[in-house]
C-alpha cells in the first residue's frame, strides 16, 4: 500500500520536474514546480514526517511560489527562445550523462545489496513536539542564527528593491532653517555623510543642482 | 512491500539531476532559480528519508533550516532579478554575463 503511494507520488514528482524543465514559459514552469512540492509533501507523509510535510506546503508551495509567480507577473516575462550556440557539445553532454547515470546505478545497487539496511518502525521522530524539543534544546544556536539570516534577507531585499530616496520627487521642504540627511533627498548620494543645511525647497534644489525641476508650490496645496 | 531507503535516495538523485540539467540548459533567470529550488527539495527528501529510517530527528531539523535558507534566498534572489531586469530590460542570463552596468 505504502509502496503504491510511493510509486504514485514519485511518478508525479518526476513528471512535474521534467515538465518544469521542458516548459518554455516560466509561469507554466512555476505551476509544475508547485506540483513537485505537493507530491514531495505527500512523500514526507509516507515517511511519517507530518510536520515537515505541512511546512513544505505552507512555506514552499505557499510563500516561495507566490513570490516567484508574483515576480513573473510583475516582469512580464516572455517565452525563452531555443539556444543556438554550443550545439557541438551535445554528444559530449550525452556521454557525461551516461557516466553519471552509471555511477548512480552502481551506488544504488550496492546500497540495496548491503545487509544492514535499517528497517523502519513506528516512532515519534516526525512529530511536531519532538521537532520542537530538538529545535529549542540541542539546536538552539542554529535556530537563533536562522533568525539573524532572515533579518539580513529582509534588509537585503528592501535595499535591492529600493529605487531611490525615501521621499517622492514632488516632496517639499518645510519652511524654516533645518539640517537634512543628504541621501534622503538625493538617492545618488548614498555615501555622502555631509548633511544639507537649508531653509526652503528652492534652497535645497539649488544645493542639489536640480533648479527648475517641477515641484509642488503653495498654490497647489 | 514497503518502500526501502534506496527508493527515496534514487528519487532524490533523479530530482536533483533534473534540477542540475535545468540550471545548465535554461536561459531565463527565473527558470534557473526554480531549478535551484528543485535541487534544494531533492536534498530535503534525502534528509527526511534518512531521518525517518534511522529514527533520528536531526535530519528533519536540518530540513527546517534548509527551508529557511531557501526562503531567504527567494527574497534576495528575486530582488536581484528585479534589479537586473530594471537595468537591462531582459531576463536572459547571457545579457547579464558582465557584472557591471
Amino acid at each position: 500500500m505504502v509502496a503504491l503511494l510511493f510509486i504514485l507520488f514519485a511518478g508525479m514528482a518526476i513528471g512535474c520536474a521534467v515538465s518544469m524543465v521542458a516548459q518554455r514559459n516560466p509561469l507554466y514552469g512555476a505551476i509544475s514546480l508547485i506540483g513537485v512540492f505537493i507530491s514531495l509533501a505527500c512523500l514526507y507523509v509516507t515517511l511519517a514526517a507530518p510536520f515537515i510535510a505541512a511546512v513544505q506546503v505552507i512555506v514552499y508551495a505557499g510563500a516561495i511560489m507566490v513570490l516567484v509567480v508574483f515576480v513573473i507577473m510583475l516582469l512580464n516575462v516572455e517565452e525563452e527562445e531555443r539556444p543556438t550556440r554550443l550545439r557541438s557539445l551535445v554528444p559530449i553532454a550525452v556521454v557525461l550523462a551516461a557516466v553519471l547515470f552509471a555511477e548512480a546505478a552502481f551506488i544504488i545497487y550496492f546500497v540495496q545489496a548491503s545487509p544492514s539496511t535499517p528497517t523502519r518502525n513506528i516512532s515519534d521522530v516526525g512529530l511536531t513536539s519532538s521537532i520542537g524539543a530538538g529545535l529549542f534544546t540541542t539546536y538552539l544556536l542554529p535556530f537563533e542564527i536562522t533568525s539573524i539570516l532572515l533579518l539580513m534577507a529582509v534588509v537585503g531585499a528592501m535595499t535591492l528593491a529600493r529605487t531611490g530616496g525615501l521621499l517622492p520627487p514632488r516632496a517639499v521642504v518645510v519652511p524654516g532653517h533645518q539640517v537634512l540627511a543628504r541621501d534622503v533627498l538625493d538617492p545618488r548620494a548614498v555615501n555622502e555623510p555631509e548633511p544639507i543645511h537649508a531653509r526652503s525647497t528652492a534652497e535645497v534644489e539649488k544645493i542639489l543642482g536640480i533648479e527648475g525641476a517641477p515641484h509642488v508650490t503653495d498654490e497647489d496645496l | 512491500m514497503t518502500p526501502q531507503l534506496s527508493w527515496y535516495l534514487a528519487l532524490s538523485a533523479v530530482l536533483f539531476t533534473i534540477g542540475v540539467v535545468g540550471v545548465l540548459i535554461k536561459r531565463n533567470v527565473i527558470s534557473m532559480f526554480m531549478c535551484i529550488e528543485l535541487m534544494l527539495n531533492a536534498v530535503n527528501l534525502t534528509f527526511v528519508a534518512f531521518s525517518s529510517f534511522f529514527r533520528d530527528v536531526s535530519g528533519q531539523l536540518f530540513v527546517f533550516i534548509v527551508m529557511t535558507v531557501a526562503a531567504a534566498e527567494a527574497a534576495v534572489g528575486l530582488g536581484i532579478i528585479i534589479a537586473i531586469f530594471r537595468n537591462r530590460e531582459s531576463l536572459d542570463v547571457d545579457d547579464a554575463s558582465i557584472l557591471r552596468l
